[in-house]
């Protein structure tokens, strides 16, 4: 790959999804590239590129794929959960109606790993976790991983970022390789099965104070980004808030959020009152 | 504003090479540059690294600039009244007045040279020539 | 446990917006021109009335999802009634309809010729970034033929910027000749510079 070649693809990047590749990363972005062109079958760098333009088959998400973290497991960027409890739900509490609950969407979900981690930091971290309800919802278009996910079945793995005190507290040992989710609190996440970018799937679940949307949005195509913005727009309430990965941007996403920034976490709120456009 | 916060730029442009001349200009003249290629991202950035000046293209993707420099000039703080060089296609009065309703300091038509860029920054900056 | 779960939850907005969509169009609250909005592209008549109400909708975010609901709509009406929005003097309207066309922009490929030659060099500008997202054997030809005839600097720049992203070897010629016209623009011949650098250093193919 030339120079000009890495810059070109760096300019792309950057303008679709606001990753930025420099110099630092160049070693692993020829090595991707390499892989990418073996799967793909392209045999010279000017028709892969020509592939990645066109989204030929998910071929960014394919090649982004090696630069985020993209194994689910327990506690996976908890600096979005320490925004939670130190920022979000203070703020959320501020504004909300006393008595009513503290509702957080979780959504896509997979296989249940983050929807249980908010549960279990929530009880763990958050001093005023007694005061209030809390429904967690967990929603996928995946019907398989919701099976999973309400199993609540992991291995080691998955399990990796949590202590043995967490895991005793909240998990029955069922053989050597996995643990379950005890069942009191599997039976307090719900589970939906949703498409992000229907309507009719998401405005059922209701309004939100925090939203958890990773690594999925940046993916979709120019229309159903803002389609699916404006579905999680409408489940958020006003001044409620919503996560994306820690390499997405709604920036390249839409305009309908404030940009927020804490000491943990940069996250977008909907504004508390209609906008003065 | 400490004297390396004073050489910080902050360059809002959607076009690769706009960026990477202005880019070109401003580093040798000693400044710190940073991107973003809308206004949505702009806040981003500001947030995480104020600059001293924003250099702002006015037709952006997803949000464009007099829709940033307006939303900027509300925001409470030092962030909010960040000198502003709006840089647009349009020569017009009306659109330098449009600008400097929205909040812009200073307005250039494009395309504007590198050496122009550097002088105003510079003078926007307080940073003697 | 502080944990609970309920049965259903409120819908988070009305599931189809009562009335008449098309007269809450203009009508209302934010929140209710904002659900006819994203109501209206499926209905008769629906298309039309969003480009028309565009005209006079100050809230950006309704804006925003009349410009979607014609995105989804993914018509050539659709693409005729956000196009009139691209002469606009309002950043925000004459962005929010560029934006839609380049999320549609297969469907709007026909009006495209049309555009790259404009008589108002800002739609011409604009129409350039619409083909960056268009299979680059349509994109290129066009771009390059308005390389060739363009007199307004800032519409050959857009149309580099959009060619060093998808430009191959055979837009290299009319690049080249646009420098020629244009040696007293110093932006401009350093874009195409760059541009030309991008396309030409291609590494070979290998089998």
């Amino acid at each position: 790959m030339t120079e000009e070649e890495f810059q070109r693809l760096c300019d792309f990047l950057y303008r679709r999804t606001g990753m930025l590749f420099g110099e630092a990363k160049r070693y692993y972005v020829e090595r991707r590239i390499t892989e990418r062109m073996a799967a793909t079958g392209a045999t010279a760098f000017a028709s892969y590129f020509a592939r990645l333009r066109g989204d030929v088959r998910g071929e960014i998400e394919q090649f982004v794929n090696a630069f985020t973290v993209n194994e689910t497991y327990f506690y996976r960027e908890d600096h979005q959960l320490q925004c939670l409890t130190s920022d979000l739900l203070r703020e959320r509490l501020k504004v909300k109606p006393r008595g009513e609950a503290v509702r957080i969407w979780s959504v896509p979900c997979s296989t249940g790993e983050e929807p249980y981690s908010i549960a279990i930091w929530l009880l763990e971290n958050w001093p005023q976790v007694d005061s209030h309800d809390i429904e967690i919802v967990g929603s996928d278009i995946d019907t398989g991983v919701l099976e999973a996910a309400r199993a609540g079945i992991y291995g080691k793995r998955a399990l990796m970022r949590l202590s043995p005190e967490l895991i005793e507290r909240y998990f029955e040992q069922i053989d050597d390789e996995h643990w379950q989710v005890l069942e009191d609190l599997r039976g307090s996440v719900r589970f939906s099965s949703v498409n992000l970018v229907e309507a009719a799937e998401t405005r059922p679940n209701g309004r939100f104070d925090v939203i958890f949307c990773r690594n999925v949005l940046i993916y979709f195509d120019d229309a159903s980004r803002r389609v699916a913005a404006e579905n999680l727009y409408e489940n958020l309430a006003p001044g409620g808030f919503i996560c994306l990965g820690h390499s997405e941007s709604m920036s390249r996403i839409s305009p309908l959020f404030e940009v927020r920034r804490y000491a943990d976490a940069i996250v977008y709120q909907r504004p508390l009152e209609a906008a003065r456009g | 504003m400490a004297d390396g916060d004073k050489r910080r730029v902050l360059v809002i442009d959607d076009a690769s090479l706009v960026r990477l001349y202005y880019r070109d200009a401003l580093e040798r003249a000693g400044f710190e540059v940073d991107e973003a290629l809308n206004g949505l991202e702009a806040f981003e950035k500001l947030m995480m690294h104020p600059p001293a000046l924003l250099v702002v293209d006015v037709n952006m993707p997803r949000m464009d600039g007099m829709t940033f420099l307006r939303l900027l000039r509300r925001q409470a703080g030092p962030i909010g009244s960040t000198p502003a060089l709006v840089t647009s296609t349009e020569a017009g009065v009306q659109d330098m007045a449009a600008a400097r309703a929205a909040g812009a300091n200073f307005y250039l038509t494009k395309p504007v040279a590198q050496d122009t860029l550097a002088l105003y920054a510079a003078m926007l900056c307080g940073i003697p020539a | 446990m502080p944990l609970i779960r309920k049965g259903d939850a409120e819908p988070s907005a009305p599931i189809g917006a009562d009335g008449d969509v098309i007269a809450a169009l203009t009508n209302g609250t934010n929140d209710q021109r904002w659900a006819a909005a994203r109501a209206a592209g499926d209905i008769p008549g629906g298309v039309q009335a969003l480009g028309r109400a565009l005209a006079t909708e100050a809230d950006a975010r309704v804006r925003e999802a009349f410009f979607t609901s014609l995105v989804r709509a993914r018509s050539l009406e659709a693409v005729d009634a956000v196009l009139p929005h691209l002469r606009s003097d309002d950043a925000n309207l004459r962005i929010g309809a560029l934006d839609a066309l380049r999320g549609m922009a297969a469907t709007a490929a026909p009006r495209l010729p049309f555009l790259l030659s404009d008589p108002d060099a800002d739609v011409r500008l604009l129409a350039c970034e619409i083909l960056r997202d268009l299979p680059s054997a349509d994109a290129v030809p066009l771009l390059c033929r308005l390389l060739e005839r363009e007199d307004q600097v800032n519409v050959c720049a857009s149309a580099v910027e959009v060619l060093a992203e998808i430009g191959g070897p055979d837009a290299l010629p009319a690049l080249a000749a646009c420098a020629a016209r244009f040696l007293s623009e110093p932006f401009l011949v350093f874009s195409i510079k760059a541009a030309s650098a991008r396309i030409g250093a291609q590494s070979p193919g290998h089998g």
